[in-house]
């Protein structure tokens, strides 16, 4: 277990983690005190993993939402102990705010934020680079490679943000995040400081401090000038070297590899990707004729080092990277992951070699890819949203005016593809639906005549759908707020929230239930269970009429915590051929073609539908669905 | 089961046919077989087209194209009939034989009697009928007498009575009685002629007399109003609402723009396919007009007057051309609507009315 091995391992141990937990490691081994995040792939692991640490070494938090997660962690560091927040690149946005105020008086404790990017959007509705908010922000970056090299770079992440007396940013992304590689352990810190905050010591914003930010940028960069975490493989002199951070050393050592071409190119490996160790990347310029740039997402490093190079005279240099198109996937450069046959592709050019790569080209794949039948996003078997947005649907066609749906963020944002019967017409980051939908039912005096609702989730309610409902009740909008309460942030991983009344250790703690918030605000508020699908469509059409700013909880278990708590599927769920229509009138495969629960398959022999039984989690929804009764669902015994 | 191109279905047929031009009579149909047709607050939607071509749905849709000829033929046999009132036998004034169901009853109660006696009778082991009030109707499945009561009075707006069909078949009903607006009961001789629907279960059907019926709006004005507690509505003349005795007027014309579109391009004011049909005598609330129209229907109405269910007296004479003048002005106006097209009528029937002036 990864992180038993990163919490509990002894120092000298030589154990498999994935580059979160090496995360936690690094920042466990740091004497970190606090920690405390918004959950979001590829980030998630490292707040759980320190959530493991003893209560009393260790303060974890699930925040509601990222700067409050920022602001609770920094308040750790004004107190002078080692604190670390943590949260996806999206997040990061969410931070800023107070992240640009703190960041000017600066913080004492060290303070690494670590955040997680996601490179082509495994899990993500955007790819987004971070280092460019660090920039924006004046935060200083490392960037790991390994997953070695991120528990080395959390424990060094602490000691600068002492040293620089401000907070410190750790980009990951999600191949360093999700892989897994050997650590060898190292001690714990033995010192256990207290916290302290003396009568006096002060933590303030104001314009003059922007030139403490400034001078703690200076004082990084002479830092970062003689960092481990920066260094050169392969020859000392050669007319090619490539610049890289993050993953993608492994993949040019790979591209180099497979060339032949080791002792020919030099690999230049950037850690301290902001801001740029000047001398070393002017040292690794002298006497080079082509310079490759191999990074994940957008061209930051690359401009860094084009800059530095237009302010010397250092002869001629050509680049290749994004900003040139060299460097480019199949979505063309900037969009997408970085890959080994993406640095190949531009050695062979700068080389002129002709390279094959073994297989189909990326060209072929897309092509023999449109061949394929289309594999959609798909929810889980027995998940609730299927049953929620099939009631959606069905209420608005019934209404009948084409209602407008704004999406929000979740893993109920899949109810913008077909897994969610495309209900979205709008889809952006969390929070955003109420605001659309406020908006919108503003327009009708100038012709607007459809009506709105949007559709959020249980933890992004507490994240950031409040203010949207306040405006939206003061402002007099109507639209109807659904809220899908599965009791748990289940995208990112079944992190409990307010309303699930558990900590981070698991204790239990005050409830915040979503309807007592809405009440409050004196905003109407019933709640259905969306497996009692005829009565919930049938609320939502009824509610829809009414006036105002309305909420509707759905309220449903996911069915991966029902199945974990219970141990056992409490259902078994079969169907009896002899009822099921088929694909006759009164049905046509309703359960298989248009539901879509990965547990309802076809039966091709006897024309009928069958239950996949290693698939269906056993909710038995699809059986009060099915018009003939052919779905049974059967209690059996524990 | 053949698929079809998308604008072929059953499913589509209905939707570009009837739904979206806004025809449906909110009869109820064609909701409650399958899982692709819902309707919620009296309005209905496909939520799927489900691309079978000789679906159901459509076939029993009283707004669907019908052959009303070989209807009526399916029904009455090869009869004469009279062109405003139907096939007819006889047409009385009655009403309840007690007091009790005169008084729950919109008129004369002769429908809650009727239904009531069918059901213990055995006529029928079940009827579908239509319960609510002035929040909101709902269709009923009843079984018992007592439920026949709680369904009495008019409610003015087009319950989908009909979707609870397929919940009687489901219950394992073999004989199902209908009461039921026109179309519900041209919907029903429909679905008596489709078997994989068990449509050959409905066993008698009860029709009301029927001038339009209001959209489901009636209940937004109705609670803005704040008449959503009376007990009774009534359209005499102008549109009535009563209270424990206290009564609301609001003049027709301010109400007609309230009707379902579907209403006002029906040809059948007086459920022509019925086996009775039932309406007010425009004279006395406290009587019902009886039309008795098949021979189940006069077996039915026999018996009841035998066992004191219901008591009846001739329709007096001077009353009746009343009744067809009023019938005569529907049809002839229908006639001359553009959307007036699901009907398959003899020639000589439209002539009847297009050259024939208001008042012959
Ligand atoms: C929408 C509508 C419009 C009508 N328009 C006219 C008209 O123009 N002229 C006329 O003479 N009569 C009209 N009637 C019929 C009239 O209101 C009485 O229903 C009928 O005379 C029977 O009276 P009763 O005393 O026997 O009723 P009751 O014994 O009270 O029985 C009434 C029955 O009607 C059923 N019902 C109530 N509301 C609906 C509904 N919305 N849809 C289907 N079934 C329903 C109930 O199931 C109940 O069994 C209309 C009825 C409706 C529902
Ligand atoms: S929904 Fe029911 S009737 Fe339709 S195919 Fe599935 S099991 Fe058969
Ligand atoms: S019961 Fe049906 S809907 Fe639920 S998991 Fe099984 S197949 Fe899927
Ligand atoms: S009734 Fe038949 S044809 Fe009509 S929508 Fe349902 S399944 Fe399709
Ligand atoms: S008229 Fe009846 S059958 Fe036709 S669409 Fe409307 S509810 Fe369905």
């Amino acid at each position: 277990m990864g992180w038993k091995d990163a919490i509990e391992g002894k120092p000298g141990d030589l154990v498999l983690l994935n580059g979160n937990e090496a995360i936690a490691r690094g920042a466990y081994e740091a004497g970190v005190r606090y920690a405390s995040s918004y959950p979001g792939s590829p980030s998630s692991e490292i707040t759980e993993t320190l959530s493991r640490v003893p209560a009393s070494d260790l303060y974890a938090e699930w925040s509601v939402n990222e700067i409050v997660s920022l602001e609770g962690a920094t308040a750790a560091s004004f107190a002078g102990l080692r604190a670390m927040c943590t949260m996806k690149a999206d997040g990061l946005n969410v931070a800023f705010d107070f992240l640009t105020s703190m960041n000017l008086g600066g913080c004492k404790g060290g303070l690494v934020l670590t955040v997680a990017d996601d490179p082509q959007g495994h899990s993500s509705v955007k790819e987004y680079d971070s280092r460019y908010l660090a920039k924006s922000a004046m935060v200083p970056v490392l960037e790991p490679s390994t997953v070695k090299e991120a528990r080395e770079m959390a424990i060094k992440a602490f000691d600068i943000s002492e040293q620089i007396k401000g907070p410190v940013l750790l980009r990951s992304v999600t191949r360093v995040s999700h892989s897994r590689g050997l650590v060898r352990l190292g001690a714990l810190a033995q010192e256990r400081k207290k916290a302290e905050f003396p009568v006096g010591q002060r933590f303030l914003t104001k314009t003059l401090f922007h030139m403490k930010a400034r001078d703690r940028l200076i004082q990084a960069a002479i830092i970062f000038e003689e960092c481990k975490f920066n260094y050169t493989e392969g020859p000392d002199r050669a007319d090619t070297v490539i610049f890289c951070c993050g993953t993608s050393l492994l993949y040019a050592r790979e591209a180099i590899n497979i060339l032949g071409l080791q002792g020919k190119i030099k690999l230049v490996k950037i850690g301290t990707t902001f801001p740029l160790p000047e001398r070393f990347i002017l040292s690794n310029l002298q006497g080079v004729k082509n310079v490759i740039f191999a990074e994940e997402i957008r061209s930051f490093i690359e401009e860094g080092v084009m800059l530095i190079y237009a302010r010397h005279n250092i002869g001629n240099i050509r680049f290749y990277g994004k900003i040139s198109g060299d460097i480019s996937g199949v979505r063309g450069p900037f969009c997408g992951e970085m890959n080994p046959d993406i640095i190949i592709k531009a050695i062979a050019r700068v080389k002129r070699i002709q390279y094959e790569a073994p297989g189909y080209s990326p060209e072929t794949i897309v092509e023999f890819s449109t061949m394929l039948p289309p594999r959609e996003y798909a929810m889980c078997p027995g998940c609730p949203h299927r049953a929620s947005f099939w009631a959606v649907k069905t209420a608005i066609a019934v209404d009948s005016r084409d209602c407008i749906v704004a999406g929000d963020i979740g893993c109920y944002c899949l109810g913008a593809w077909d897994t969610g019967y495309n209900l979205f017409d709008s889809l952006h980051c969390m929070g955003a639906g109420p605001g659309i939908a406020s908006g919108l039912s503003k327009l009708e005096k100038f012709g607007l005549k459809r009506p709105t609702l949007t559709i959020v989730g249980d933890s992004t309610f507490y994240h950031a759908v409040i203010p949207g409902l306040i405006n939206g009740r003061y402002s007099g909008s109507d639209f109807l707020c659904i809220v899908l309460d599965n009791s748990v942030t289940a995208m990112t991983g079944h992190q409990p929230h307010p309303g699930s009344g558990i900590s981070n250790h698991g204790r239990s703690t005050t409830a915040i239930p979503i309807e007592e918030i809405v009440r409050g605000l004196g905003i109407p508020c019933a709640i259905t269970d969306p497996f009692e699908n005829d009565k919930t469509a049938e609320t939502i059409s009824s509610t829809l009429r009414e006036p105002g700013v309305k909420v509707l909880i759905l309220r449903r278990e996911c069915a991966l915590v029902a199945a974990r708590k219970h141990q056992h599927k409490k259902q078994r769920v079969y169907v009896d051929q002899s009822l099921c229509r088929g694909e006759s009138c009164g049905c046509g495969r309703f359960c298989t073609s248009v539901w879509g629960c990965p547990g309802n398959i076809w039966d091709p022999v006897a024309g009928k539908a069958v239950i996949d039984e290693a698939v269906c989690a056993g909710c038995g929804v699809c059986a009060t669905l099915c018009p003939a009764g052919a779905i049974i669902a059967e209690e059996v015994d524990k | 089961m053949e698929n079809c191109e998308l604008e072929y279905g059953a499913a589509a047929r209905l939707k570009e046919g009837v739904l979206d031009p806004d025809l449906c009579s909110g009869c109820g149909a064609c909701v409650g077989f399958c899982p692709y047709i819902k309707s919620y607050n009296e309005r209905v939607a496909i939520i799927h087209n489900c691309q079978i071509c000789d679906g159901v749905c459509y076939r029993i849709c009283p707004r669907g194209f019908t052959q009303y000829t070989s209807l009526r033929r399916e029904v009455f046999g090869a009869v004469d009939f009279d062109p405003v009132l139907g096939v007819n036998k006889e047409i009385y004034f009655a009403r309840a034989g007690e007091e009790e169901m005169r008084s729950c009853g919109q008129y004369g109660g002769v429908v809650t009697a009727l239904s009531a006696f069918a059901l213990k009778d055995g006529f029928i082991d079940s009827i579908l009928m239509t319960g609510g009030n002035l929040k909101g109707t709902k269709p009923v499945l009843v079984s018992s007498t007592s439920g026949v009561a709680k369904c009495a009075g008019s409610k003015y707006t087009a319950a989908p009575t009909l979707s609870l069909f397929q919940e009687a078949i489901k219950n394992g009903y073999q004989k199902i009685g209908v009461v039921g607006r026109p179309c519900q009961v041209t919907a029903s001789r429909k679905m008596q002629q489709a078997p994989e629907i068990n449509g050959q279960r409905i066993s008698l059907v009860i029709g009301l007399f029927c001038m339009g019926a209001f959209s489901p709006e009636l209940y937004t004005l109705v609670k803005e109003k704040g008449l959503e507690n009376c007990d009774r509505m009534d359209i005499p003349k102008d549109v009535l609402f009563s209270s424990s005795g206290e009564d609301t007027i609001i003049p027709y014309d301010e109400m007609r723009q309230f009707i379902r579109n579907a209403c006002l391009s029906c040809y059948d004011p007086l459920s022509e396919l019925a086996d009775v049909s039932v309406g007010s005598t425009e004279y006395d609330p406290g009587w019902n007009a009886l039309i008795i129209r098949t021979t189940k229907g006069a077996a039915l109405v026999e018996q009841a007057c035998a066992n004191g269910y219901i008591e009846i007296n001739p329709y007096p004479s001077e009353l009746l051309p009343l009744l067809k003048r009023a019938v005569f002005r529907k049809k002839k106006r229908v006639l001359g609507r553009v959307d007036f097209t699901y009907l398959n009528l003899p020639a000589p029937e439209r002539e009847y009315f297009l050259s024939t002036g208001d008042d012959d």
